[in-house]
């Protein structure tokens, strides 16, 4: 067993990355790095070059330009010590279905010098009674938890997970993030991709937005896109009879009643209560919320032109800027 | 080598562990392999049943009859080789090219691609698979033969050895090759199949083609035929005959080397996405 790079030191640095398909500009510019240990999520829209970039960073896809290492190594020339340093999990659940669990695992522990006992990994991925039975036997989520079993047989530094729980139900989910947080406390960096918000909120360190081949935003997930400092959303109902212009700020109707979107949410809910106290006039379910990670994703990928995901009142007024934004805010306070 | 200095000795001697080491993989792939074409049954069956049965179908339909175009010897003389060249083809070609577009499309060939093991390695081991169960049926049908037929076994046994490996190789290419020109998992059983059950009908399977005749002219463009020529000729039965085909083992070699640069031109690992 060769020794490990110690936690924190640089896995993975991606500068620059250009791939292109045909006349399609898949990504045009992707930087970022990942530090051992750490587990990094790549969010994008469908489409938006996070299966490229992590392809190219397996070595299975050779990239037009830029610079890439992982674990030290340039991936381009796919060198075994490198495939043997890496675990993947790819979105298909491809293993062969007339072998068991037991025996495609050890098959595959076969390819790196130094694998984890084969009932080890079942154990881990929660397999156990299914050890003995063919693939083909398995239910939809234990084909998954074989995948990534597969994934971590060769007790790789750095795992790729794509997509991990696409089509899982919520308990199968919170069962899969387990494992990929019993993954880090070993010290193994991951990086996976993923369209669900939550799941990056949960398990990931850092995360970047990826949209149109370039990498839009990146930070902690608490405060990506500035949601930690930026607008609130300060929302209420009026009783009838009473005009939403009669309020001491300006408001937008929405369903549940009216909402203004601020920054200075202090101030707007101080001018809102004084007036609410001084008129007799309840402000039915005040509610102060921050946007949501998927707000600042939303608002994110819509800004560098990839298609608009319906549903988010947010989107309409997205800028992309955080000092527009802000300013708008302060003109609707 | 004489002149080379204990280091360079001992960079040999550790490519020759790595390549032993290498070797010891292609054999446990090998076995997987096997396990995995074993209890696949509908593979299995279709592959080394169907031929089984029809060599004891068509010997019991009039097998021992004496067939005209091929100068009056049993008929079961004629379908021993023949199915035998059948079982090399669809073991290579039919089962190999299948399997290699269900593999490619869910995913298989790409996790493989990303695994340490080297290429070579892989494609030694699923290559081997087909020439096992190749070998496996020639060598059954050829028992079936002597035992349930009193057919005569090949009297040039290093010509019908030359036949069933050129016969293992070339269509084993073909078979890497047609995976390549399939778009979809749905679509590989009918394409491919189509393709080699057509052809199987026009090559002289079922019944031995007149020489001459319009089908036999057809027949001669494709390999198929050539494959069923090379495995009937070692048998000697034919006065006069020569039992190393060699034009027909040419023109199946040729098909293989065609083969051999569409794949490597064509092959891809990742799922094809329509």
């Amino acid at each position: 067993m060769t020794g490990r790079a110690p936690l924190g030191s640089t896995a993975v640095e991606v500068d620059g990355l250009t791939k292109r398909y045909g006349a399609v500009e898949a990504l045009r510019g992707v930087s970022f790095t990942v530090a051992v240990g750490e587990v990094f999520a790549l969010l994008g829209p469908n489409g938006a070059g996070k299966t490229t970039t992590v392809e190219i960073l397996e070595g299975f896809r050779r990239r037009d330009g830029g610079t890439v290492t992982v674990l030290g190594v340039d991936p381009a020339g796919r060198p075994r010590s490198l495939r043997q340093r890496l675990g993947i999990v790819l979105q298909e659940c491809a293993v062969e279905s007339n072998l068991t669990v037991r025996e495609v695992l050890a098959r595959n522990a076969g390819f790196y010098p130094d694998p984890r006992p084969v009932d080890e990994v079942v154990e881990l991925v929660g397999l156990g009674e299914k050890a003995d039975s063919r693939v083909a036997r398995l239910s939809g989520g234990q084909q998954r938890r074989l995948d990534v079993g597969l994934g971590i047989i060769g007790r790789p530094e750095l795992v790729f997970l794509d997509e991990p729980t696409t089509g899982f139900d919520p308990s199968a989910r919170r069962g899969a993030w387990d494992l990929v947080r019993s993954l880090t406390a070993g010290g193994t960096t991951v990086i996976l991709t993923t369209h669900y918000m939550d799941e990056a909120e949960a398990l990931a360190d850092r995360v970047a937005v990826v949209a149109a081949g370039r990498v839009v935003a990146q930070g902690p997930p608490s405060s990506l896109g500035g949601r930690d400092v930026g607008e609130a959303k300060i929302r209420f109902a009026l009783p009838d009879g009473v005009e939403p212009a009669a309020l001491p700020v300006d408001v937008r109707s929405v369903p549940s009643g009216f909402e203004v979107s601020t920054t200075e949410e202090v101030e707007v809910l101080h001018a809102l209560t004084s007036w609410s106290i001084a008129h007799h006039v309840p402000l039915v379910g005040l509610t102060v919320e921050r946007l949501t990670l998927e707000d600042v994703y939303l608002r994110l990928t819509a800004a560098s032109g990839a298609p608009l995901p319906a549903g988010s009142a947010t989107v309409e007024r997205a800028t992309g800027s955080k000092d527009r934004a802000r300013r708008a805010g302060a003109r609707r306070a | 080598m004489s002149s080379a200095g204990p280091r360079s000795q001992s960079a040999g001697q550790e490519r020759a562990r790595q390549l032993a080491g290498e070797l010891r993989l292609v054999v446990r792939q090998l076995r997987y392999e096997q396990l995995s074409f074993w209890r696949n049954r509908f593979g299995a069956i279709f592959t080394v049943g169907f031929s089984v049965v029809f060599l004891l179908l068509l010997a019991a339909g009039g097998g021992t009859q004496r067939s005209s175009a091929l100068g009056g010897i049993e008929e079961i003389q004629y379908y021993v080789p023949g199915f035998a060249a059948y079982g090399v083809m669809s073991a290579c070609y039919n089962n190999l090219g299948i399997q290699i577009v269900v593999r490619r499309q869910t995913g298989l060939l790409k996790r493989l691609r990303l695994s340490p093991i080297a290429t070579w390695v892989l494609f030694g081991a699923v290559l081997a698979n087909a020439a096992v169960v190749s070998v496996v049926q020639v060598g059954l049908l050829l028992a079936i033969g002597r035992l349930g037929f009193h057919v005569v076994l090949p009297h040039a046994w290093l010509a019908f050895a030359l036949a069933v490996l050129v016969g293992i190789a070339s269509f084993a290419a073909l078979g890497v090759a047609v995976s390549t020109l399939v778009p979809s998992q749905e679509s590989a059983g009918p394409i491919i199949s189509l393709v080699f059950f057509i052809l199987l009908f026009l090559s002289g399977l079922w019944f031995p083609l007149t020489p001459g005749s319009g089908l036999a002219q057809v027949a001669n463009y494709f390999p198929i035929h050539h494959l069923i020529v090379a495995f009937f000729a070692p048998f000697d039965t034919l006065p006069g005959a020569s039992p190393w085909a060699w034009h027909d083992l040419g023109v199946v070699a040729l098909w293989g080397v065609v083969a051999t640069v569409v794949a490597l031109r064509r092959f891809e690992w990742d799922p094809r996405r329509n």
